[in-house]
């Protein structure tokens, strides 16, 4: 037992370079992914909310598509299908620009819900008051939309995290790629799988730790939806 | 006699294929209030929703200070900063603090530098008796009273030609009817035009200049406070005045017991 653990050691100690490339890749992915996905869904969200029948039924398409084909053709369509287009992207652009799309249907659904969630007087008080559609949206929905989100979002990071795996299938050197690299050369696959399972699984709570972190900071009294479910 | 803020002139709305408002008439002068009463379901929510254009009328016009709001072009945007508006449930923002919601009348709609904005917001906070104290507080934390106060603060800060109040007081317990309502009175002494949807009948008496009755989408009778409380003409505006007066005479309930 205490050999193989060694041998582990030894192994991870020897690939660490590759490992730690690996690892900046698989949050650079995440992070830039859920970035663009959240700069996306938010509009795209008050678009289906909130705009004109033409553009809403455009982004219910978007959604729809997002959702209804696997990321993995997504991700092989950027790589590999925009290049006819004329637009060819490194391994790692095509990679975050694929999660970062599909990541924006998502939150889109999950703001769009999130927007459902609000009293309905709240518009009527903002227009009321003399606030413009915009205006309400941009200082009373979304500031309530965010509040409301946070969780969603936490599902959606760690999500992302995860499916940057993917990654690995269009060369993008991220932490499964990397594995694979050192599994090739030293067949201890249930060591180095094992061991990267248990790396996903505390980026996860790391993140988890943050966004909760982020919740709290943001938390208003009577707006908190996740942890503090009211009985009504 | 004093210049007309608002006139309403046969408004007529359907919700839902049910006529709601069926040709409604009434004008408010500058410093009146002006009381509606009526059953549930008469139309007084709607007729108050269709004046700030919450609701497009589907005919009839809305003047406001002798202009038609309801003119083709009119910005309803526009219209609406210069009506307050009280809602039943309050609708403070949930996400801002009392301080705040009064505060982002003056920022984002009238646009005034956050010095002054500050200064107007916490006078108009004194002015309904929220003390220092609350000012940072949420919605959540403040009582219905507080909430409903701070609503009429907000309302204030715009400075509205006049403000509509939608059953103020009906999501409220006993005893904090009473503060807003006091609040409502002092409003109205100062001469603040307002046009109030109630079922208190107290504060009909006390500060009404004059009382409309409307039942089933038309307004029935109309007239000082004194005539329509206390003797009504229409059958139906007497039976429904006497229920509510008997809501209130406990005097003569437990006197009439004791016999």
């Amino acid at each position: 037992m205490l050999e193989v653990l060694q041998g582990v050691v030894e192994v991870l100690t020897k690939y660490a370079p590759l490992l730690a490339e690996g690892l900046k890749n698989t949050l650079l992915v995440t992070v830039a992914s859920f970035v663009i996905g959240f700069a996306l869904g938010l509009p795209l969200s008050v678009v289906r909310m909130y705009g004109l029948p033409p553009l809403k039924a455009l982004v219910t398409v978007y959604v729809e598509l997002i959702r209804g084909t696997p990321l993995m053709l997504q991700l092989f369509l950027v790589y590999y299908a925009l290049p006819t287009l004329g637009i060819a992207l490194s391994p790692l652009q095509a990679a975050i620009l694929a999660l970062g799309l599909n990541s924006a249907a998502y939150q889109a659904e999950y703001f769009r819900t999130a927007m459902g969630s609000i009293p309905r007087g709240q518009w009527g008080a903002a227009l009321g008051i003399g606030l413009s559609m915009s205006a309400a949206v941009r200082h009373v929905v979304i500031p309530q939309v965010l509040r409301i989100a946070v969780p969603m979002l936490t599902n959606e990071a760690i999500y992302l995290l995860k499916y940057s795996s993917i990654a690995s299938l269009i060369t993008v050197p991220e932490l499964l790629y990397m594995s694979r690299i050192i599994t090739s050369r030293t067949f201890m696959y249930v060591q180095v799988y094992a061991f990267l399972g248990l790396t996903y699984v505390m980026i996860g709570s790391v993140i988890a730790k943050l966004m909760r972190r982020v919740e709290t900071i943001i938390a208003v009294p009577g707006l908190t939806v996740s942890h503090s479910r009211s009985l009504m | 006699m004093a210049k007309e803020v608002l006139k309403v002139v046969d408004l007529r709305k359907k919700l839902g294929g049910r006529e709601v408002l069926k040709g409604v008439t009434l004008t408010v002068r500058e410093g009146e209030t002006k009381v509606i009463i009526g059953p549930s379901g008469a139309g007084k929510s709607t007729l108050l929703r269709c004046i700030n254009l919450l609701l497009r009328p589907d005919s009839g016009k809305v003047f406001l200070d002798g202009k038609e709001v309801t003119a083709p072009g009119v910005d309803p945007v526009k219209v609406r900063q210069r009506i307050g508006f009280v809602f039943q449930s309050f609708n403070l923002f949930l996400h801002m603090t009392a301080l705040e919601n009064v505060l982002i009348v003056l920022t984002k709609v009238k646009k005034l530098p956050m010095c002054e904005a500050l200064r107007i917001a916490k006078e108009a906070l004194q002015s309904v008796g929220i003390g220092e104290e609350h000012w940072g507080k949420y919605p959540a934390q403040l009582s219905g009273g507080q909430q409903q106060r701070v609503a009429i603060a907000r309302a204030l800060a715009m400075e509205p030609r006049i403000i509509l109040l939608d059953e103020p007081t009906s999501a409220l317990d006993p005893e904090l009817i009473v503060e807003v309502m006091q609040v409502l009175e002092n409003l109205s002494k100062k001469g603040v035009t307002m046009l109030v949807v109630t079922h208190e009948l107290g504060f009909a008496a006390k500060a009404a200049d004059s009382v409309v009755f409307m039942d089933d989408g038309q307004i029935i009778e109309e007239g000082p406070p004194e005539e329509i409380l206390l003797s009504p003409r229409n059958p139906r505006v007497a039976s429904f005045i006497t229920r509510l007066w008997e809501l209130y005479d406990i005097k003569d309930t437990l006197t009439s017991r004791e016999r």
